[in-house]
């Protein structure tokens, strides 16, 4: 039996956040009672001009640098033309052959560079809904800028064309031109997919699935169509070119319109609007302009803190996580403890990616450093440190607020030892246990331990020396 | 020359029905059209971009919110509205 190699490429949709629509002032907030982010330019009515928003250019040739695209020195609008109510002019204005990016990478994990086609810039259609035997249509979407970010068939596997939008996500996330939400429609993607023979190079018949609108949706409708190509290949039939969508209820991918309907467009450059010139002095700017990218600040995480790379790669998820980790870590001896402390005990307090997204936590990261350096300082042990954070997490108090100065400088060696003998002959059951065999008995003598020095006591260091004397 | 079939082609992309009589008028018209931009193309043989004839660039408008248009404004053209909505036909 043939084995067959998914060829597969994507087309991402993603909505930009700029304040105002891309060729008029309406604002592009999500949501709102239908209709009322409008205005003549953005319904299509008769005799109004459109107007480009500075921020589009730029924030396109942003992501054009951040995804390591050539960016075009000259650039223009053009009209695609096709009827249908979502699109009040019956023409979107988009960018046919002079896009502002072009040829650019995306590297995935395992070192493959998914290329990068082209980046262009284009304005979303209105929400259609269909209900009670009529099309409602709400234009608040309508002008909301996006850019559409097409990638070479470079994709080989379901898990690489998740990884592949997951760092598109976290890139634009990072620069900061877009929140990349699914869930909201303000990232969606196209995904072209077609099979071939394991070691064949020319590419079979590709299908194109629509509007994919989470991850999970991808990989599934993934999954459904290469097994329904494979199917079709294997008993000698052919795959149609084709538009398919698919289906959540039934799991499945389902023709939308054949080859024979494909649109013909009818591009033309759009005549309302002047020619894009990006200078190198704007180009510049905007290089400066950028944060170090995700990918570059694991490997720095890594390299010059020591890092694993599952913490390094926790830490640079999103940008305000990041950033609070580098306020957090300025100075202290092993930035591993500031990463612990918030992979640990931030993290599990945050649900969801929304939260961590945000990342609005009680605890200061200047608190957080002053905590750690009182770690690095020898004057609390790890416990302390543990429970202190939780209290700073609960109150948002620092953590001169939360620990005296008797809680501090850890316990005297003689009163430590002391304690210890005590905790021995107090639970000559759990002795007995311990040199039987059970491990698990220490704990119990550990735990009257840390109870009579209050936690400040190194329970490292107690359990060590707890068998010492037990077994002496 | 521009064909019937062309023609109706593009009614068909522009959800336009045609009749016969008006499918030979649109065709006579549409190769005159076509026509005058020949002369035109034929005149000024040297001129090639067209599409920027002024010369202009960068015509760009500030990322500053002006408020909406009401909706009663917005929707009052509309021949059928619904709950806030424009409201057609179901296609497809």
């Amino acid at each position: 039996m043939t084995n067959y190699e998914l060829v597969c490429g994507l087309e991402t949709h993603i909505e930009l956040s700029t304040n105002t629509k891309i060729f008029c002032s309406c604002t592009t907030e999500f949501g709102g009672d239908p209709n009322t982010h409008c205005c003549p330019v953005c319904i299509g009515l008769p005799g109004t001009l459109p107007k480009l928003n500075k921020r589009v250019v730029e924030y396109a040739i942003m992501a054009g640098l951040a995804t390591n695209c050539e960016i075009s020195r000259v650039s223009k609008m053009d009209r695609k033309n096709y009827v249908y109510p979502d699109l009040p002019k019956a023409y979107q204005i988009s960018q046919y052959d002079m896009p502002l990016c072009k040829n650019g990478w995306v590297e995935l994990s395992n070192g493959r560079k998914i290329r990068l086609t082209r980046i262009h810039i284009e304005e979303d259609a209105g929400k259609l809904v269909h209900q009670r035997g009529g099309t409602y249509v709400d234009y608040n979407r309508g002008g909301v800028p996006l850019i559409e970010i097409v990638s070479e068939p470079d994709i080989r596997s379901i898990d690489e064309a998740k990884e592949y939008l997951e760092k598109l996500q976290l890139i634009m996330r990072f620069i900061g031109i877009s929140d990349c939400k699914m869930q909201e429609g303000s990232m969606r993607c196209d995904v072209n997919i077609s099979m071939r023979p394991m070691g064949t190079e020319k590419f079979g018949t590709r299908t194109e699935i629509k509007n994919m609108n989470s991850f999970a949706h991808m990989a599934k409708a993934m999954d459904y169509e290469m097994n329904r190509q494979i199917d079709l290949l294997q008993s000698g039939e052919a795959v149609v070119q084709e538009t398919r969508r698919y289906n959540e209820e039934d799991d499945c991918t389902e023709s939308m319109r054949g080859k024979e309907d494909a649109h013909d467009y009818r591009y033309f450059r759009e005549p309302d609007l002047v020619t894009i010139q990006v200078s190198d002095e704007i180009v510049n700017e905007l290089k400066d302009k950028l944060p170090e990218l995700p990918q570059k600040k694991a490997k720095r995480y890594m390299e010059d803190f020591g890092l694993p790379e599952a913490d390094a790669l926790l830490l640079t998820q999103y940008r305000k996580i990041s950033e609070y980790f580098e306020a957090a870590s300025k100075g202290v001896k092993n930035p591993k403890t500031v990463a612990n402390c918030m992979i640990g005990q931030i993290f599990s307090r945050l649900e969801g990616d929304g939260a961590k997204e945000n990342f609005a936590v009680k605890v200061t990261p200047e608190n957080l450093n002053a905590l750690v350096r009182l770690l690095d300082d020898g004057k609390i042990r790890m416990n302390l440190l543990k429970t202190t954070l939780e209290k700073m997490l609960d109150t948002g108090k620092a953590p001169s607020e939360l620990i005296s100065e008797n809680d501090m400088g850890g316990v005297d060696p003689g009163a430590l030892k002391a304690a210890c003998e005590q905790a021995i002959a107090a639970n000559p059951n759990a002795v007995s246990d311990y040199l039987g065999g059970k491990e698990k008995a220490l704990k119990a003598i550990l735990g009257a331990v840390m109870k009579a020095t209050r936690g400040r006591a190194d329970a490292m260091e107690v359990e060590k020396l707890l068998v010492q004397l037990i077994k002496k | 020359m521009v064909t019937h079939e062309e023609i109706l082609n593009i009614a068909n992309l522009a959800k336009l029905s045609v009749s016969p009589e008006e499918l030979d008028e649109l065709t006579k018209d549409m190769n005159e059209i076509i026509g005058f931009a020949d002369t035109i193309n034929a005149a000024c043989p040297q001129a090639s971009d067209f599409d920027n004839i002024n010369g202009l660039s960068n015509a760009f408008r500030e990322d500053i919110v002006v408020p909406s248009y009401d909706r009663e404004e917005i929707l009052k053209n509309a021949e059928s509205r619904d709950d806030g909505y424009f409201l057609v036909k179901k296609r497809m």
